[in-house]
């Protein structure tokens, strides 16, 4: 599939501070693609990039085949954003402010305009200042759905929804994908990206730190594993003889019952020791997208 | 939370201080330097206090005069003469630095969402707009010492100067609470700021009135600017009016805090009005939906004062007849009483001019708020170029003040032709568009540092204090041509020369078209700020 968005290598400072060191990502056609990463990471600064609003020091950067910076008109009207930080104009109402935008992109789908503005339960007669954040940011939202356009990025477009709109948003991202948009989602809600991404990209400290799909980021990361052993075998034994095997961390007694996770070369070893010990009840839960996330953000102080 | 409902208050005063540093020294430059300069002019104007106390008689029987400038109290000192130019400006600019403080640190800040960061964390109650109303009285505090140690370097005995530097301060002690009760009414800081100069342009009114009218003096005791008046300093230094001022602003803050704590975060007592479900704006719209409040309040400031401007030149003419050396304040070497009159009106256009000026940079500050405030972000991800996007404000930030004093001076001509005087409409109207360019390159130097350095913006403002105090003060105090050569406003011509020269004004128009071109090509080149 073609990448809608290619990103390689790209820097940018702010003054003396590093916010992307050497990031890359791509985004296929057609996909919803997650980015995560710890607050401050670089991912508003990455979107600004792709929306020409930002200009890149160095790497490349295409957006559907174009510069984000110099082909700024020409991408935008392929292009729908919703800001991480909505701020409406306090003397405008919600209606007036997604026909603007809409004006500006040459015109928006009426019909799927009437149609988002019942789903979310957003009256559009309000004027700017008087909405709650998360009417603010629905305003937002469905001034990018009700575009023609072919890229969605959005920028946390979710925060300040509660979770009915929350569940609301993501089966209206399902349809578009189903459309064939191609969706940039940031986000830090772990469980929205989980539903929706195709692929994730997390990124920390301005680099992408691991790219790819949920299974394939899964498969090689670390199981979880909880068993309960026969006898006292466990702690006398049992506990030593985990703890040296290869891939084996984070090993908790109590009583009989042991945890510890295990990375996925060293599964079957750990399976069979815990069978020559005797397993009496035995729980392998697959790495969360939280696990995998938290693996990631745990290294925060180690490496500066 | 434990703590009182002013827990957290020395915090955010710390915090606004260090906010508004650059937005209020331009003010406080402005307080210091107008008095300290008329003091100064004083010696030169007149050459003994009998010709100063003759002025004094026909200014005071000018209702014109009264309406803009109060009664003259006593023109025989310097103090007397600086109190009486200078007085009812500084109270009513003096009420406005605290009004606009007190909005931006409660109503404005709880709108875009500064606020409620600050606020969620050990903040009691009232103490936001605790550290409003006690920044906007440090303010005000500040202006009062000011002013007093500038007349005092200037030469003033202590009395007179602190008198004047008191009315000044006083007005912004009352009007910090004003703003804080109107802070609490509207719901938006825009609403909020218009009630409260409502609630200012009705007092500058009725004590216009008060000063103007027969026996109505008691006017004069129905508004706090009337009260600031009636300091009287330089004749009678009576200090109990600053008692009263005192008083309505601990009692109106007070009814702020108690309506504060009747309203919820965010909401104002008045209702906002819903809108429409549609809109049709494009850029051109929006530009001018979110000047249109400036648009028109400036309109009206225009042809208001440039009515009451046309009634002051026509009694000019007597107070020439009465008092030759007047003609020293304005120009020398004039010789007809026609040409004198119009100097005298080019003067009063210079006025309306920096006006334009204020409006004019008002438009381009606007449209860097909008970036500030996260929205440009927004539309610029719609197909819009920068420049596209810029473009209006260009369009408007000329076209508006430009359109504003074809109308000053036209309402000028009108009132002084209405009241008998023998002004040309016509080269009324051309002196005041001659002024044009002048103002356009104060709004071009904003446009510029928007463009290439956003955070130096606030350098636009200084630069139009220093023209005006330069144009205004340096003729009488004898500055260097060379120096007065820079500022825009004293180059121009006049046009009822036989042969004016245009050139400075051509300069001027290069130097501001170079501006905008350079601001514009920054402002396409570099990083757009988000939230
Ligand atoms: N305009 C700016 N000026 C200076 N520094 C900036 C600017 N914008 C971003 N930064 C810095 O760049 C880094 C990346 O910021 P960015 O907003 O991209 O993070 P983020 O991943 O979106 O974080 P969050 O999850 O909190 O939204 C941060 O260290 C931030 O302080
Ligand atoms: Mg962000």
């Amino acid at each position: 599939m073609a990448a809608v968005i290619s990103i390689a290598g790209l820097e940018k400072c702010f003054g003396r501070s590093v916010a992307l060191d050497g990031l890359d990502l791509e985004v296929s056609e057609g996909e919803v693609h997650g980015f995560l990463g710890p607050n401050g990471a670089g991912k508003s600064t990455t979107l600004r990039i792709l929306l020409g609003l930002l200009r890149a020091d160095a790497g490349t950067v295409r957006v559907l085949d174009g510069d984000p910076w110099r082909d700024v008109v020409t991408l935008h009207r392929r292009i729908a954003y919703v800001p991480g930080d909505v701020n409406l104009w306090p003397g405008l109402s919600g209606g007036e402010a997604i026909d603007l935008l809409g004006r500006l992109r040459g015109g928006l789908d009426e019909q799927r305009r009437a149609e988002l503005l019942g789903i979310f339960e957003l009256d559009p007669t309000i004027r700017g200042h008087a909405y709650s954040k998360g009417n603010r940011q629905k305003v937002a939202i469905v001034a990018a759905l009700s575009s023609n356009a072919e890229v969605l990025i959005l920028d946390e477009p979710t925060s300040g929804l509660d979770p009915l709109m929350e569940a609301t948003f993501r089966r209206e991202i399902r349809r578009e994908k189903a459309r064939g948009r191609s969706v940039l989602l940031s986000s830090h809600i772990l469980a929205e990206v989980e539903s929706l991404a195709d692929r994730i990209s997390i990124i920390r400290k301005g680099k992408v730190v691991e790219t790819g799909s949920l299974e394939q980021m899964r498969s090689h990361a670390r199981t979880n594993v909880a068993a309960t052993l026969d006898g006292g075998a466990a702690r006398t034994t049992a506990a030593p003889a985990l703890t040296a095997l290869p891939g084996v961390r984070d090993l908790l007694l109590e009583g009989s019952r042991v945890h510890f996770s295990v990375d996925d070369g060293g599964l079957a070893a750990a399976m069979n020791t815990l069978a020559a010990f005797g397993v009496s009840a035995l729980t392998v839960t697959p790495p969360s997208l939280e696990d995998l996330f938290l693996q990631h953000y745990g290294e925060r102080g180690s490496q500066a | 939370m434990s703590g009182t409902p002013f827990t957290g208050t020395t915090a955010l005063l710390r915090h606004a201080l260090r906010l508004d540093r650059w937005k209020l020294l331009p003010w406080l430059l402005v307080f210091g330097a107008f008095p300290m300069m008329s003091y100064a002019a004083y010696a030169s104007v007149f050459s003994t206090p009998l010709e100063a106390r003759a002025l004094q008689l026909s200014l005071g029987s000018n209702p014109a005069f009264s309406l803009l400038f109060g009664q003259p109290g006593d023109l025989g000192t310097a103090a007397g003469f600086t109190t009486w130019r200078v007085q009812m400006f500084g109270m009513f600019f003096a009420a406005l630095m605290a009004v606009f403080a007190v909005t931006r640190h409660t109503r404005a800040a709880e709108e875009s969402g500064r606020a409620e960061l600050l606020d969620s964390g050990v903040v009691g109650r009232h103490a936001r707009l605790a550290s409003a109303v006690v920044l906007a009285w440090l303010a005000s505090a500040a202006v009062t010492a000011l002013v007093e140690l500038a007349l005092m370097a200037a030469g003033s005995p202590t009395g007179p100067a602190f008198a004047l530097g008191s009315a000044f301060g006083g007005m912004g002690l009352a009007f910090a609470g004003v703003a804080a009760v109107t802070a609490q009414l509207g719901s938006s800081g825009r609403t909020a700021n218009t009630l409260a100069a409502t609630v200012l342009g009705t007092s500058y009114l009725l004590r216009g009135l008060g000063d103007t009218l027969d026996n109505a003096e008691w006017l004069l005791w129905t508004n706090p600017m009337g009260w600031a008046e009636q300091i009287r300093p330089a004749s009678e230094n009576d200090f109990r009016p600053l008692l009263l001022l005192l008083a309505v602003a601990l009692a109106l803050t007070a009814l702020a805090a108690w309506l504060e704590s009747r309203r919820d975060f965010g909401m104002g007592m008045i209702a906002p009005r819903g809108g429409p479900a549609r809109g049709r704006l494009g850029t051109w719209g929006l530009t001018v939906r979110l000047n249109g409040g400036a648009f028109w309040t400036w309109g009206i400031v225009f042809i208001a004062l440039g009515s009451v401007y046309g009634l002051v030149a026509t009694t000019m003419s007597t107070v020439f007849r009465d008092n030759p050396f007047v003609r020293q304040m304005i120009t020398f070497r004039l010789a007809t009483e026609e040409q004198l009159l119009f100097a005298f009106v080019e003067v009063l256009l210079l006025v309306l001019a920096f006006i334009g000026g204020v409006f004019g940079i008002q438009v381009v500050l606007r449209f860097h708020a909008e970036e500030d405030e996260g929205r440009a972000e927004w539309l610029l991800s719609a197909p819009l170029s920068r420049l596209a996007y810029a473009a209006p404000t260009v369009v408007l930030a000329a076209v508006g003040p430009a359109l504003g004093m074809a109308a000053g001076a036209a309402a000028l001509a009108t009132s002084a032709r209405m009241a008998g005087s023998e002004l040309d409409t016509a080269q009324v109207v051309a002196q005041g568009l001659a002024e044009v360019p002048a103002l356009w390159l104060a709004a071009a130097v904003a446009l510029f540092l928007v463009g290439l350095a956003p955070r130096a913006r606030a350098v636009a403002w200084l630069l139009l204090v220093y023209w005006l105090l330069l144009t205004m003060f340096g003729p009488v105090l004898e500055a260097p041509e060379w120096l007065m050569g820079t500022s825009p406003f004293h180059v121009v011509p006049n046009v009822t020369d036989s042969a004016p020269d245009w050139t400075p004004v051509l300069w001027t128009l290069a130097i501001a078209t170079g501006l905008v071109v350079a601001g514009l090509a920054g402002y396409r080149r570099r990083d757009l700020s988000g939230r």
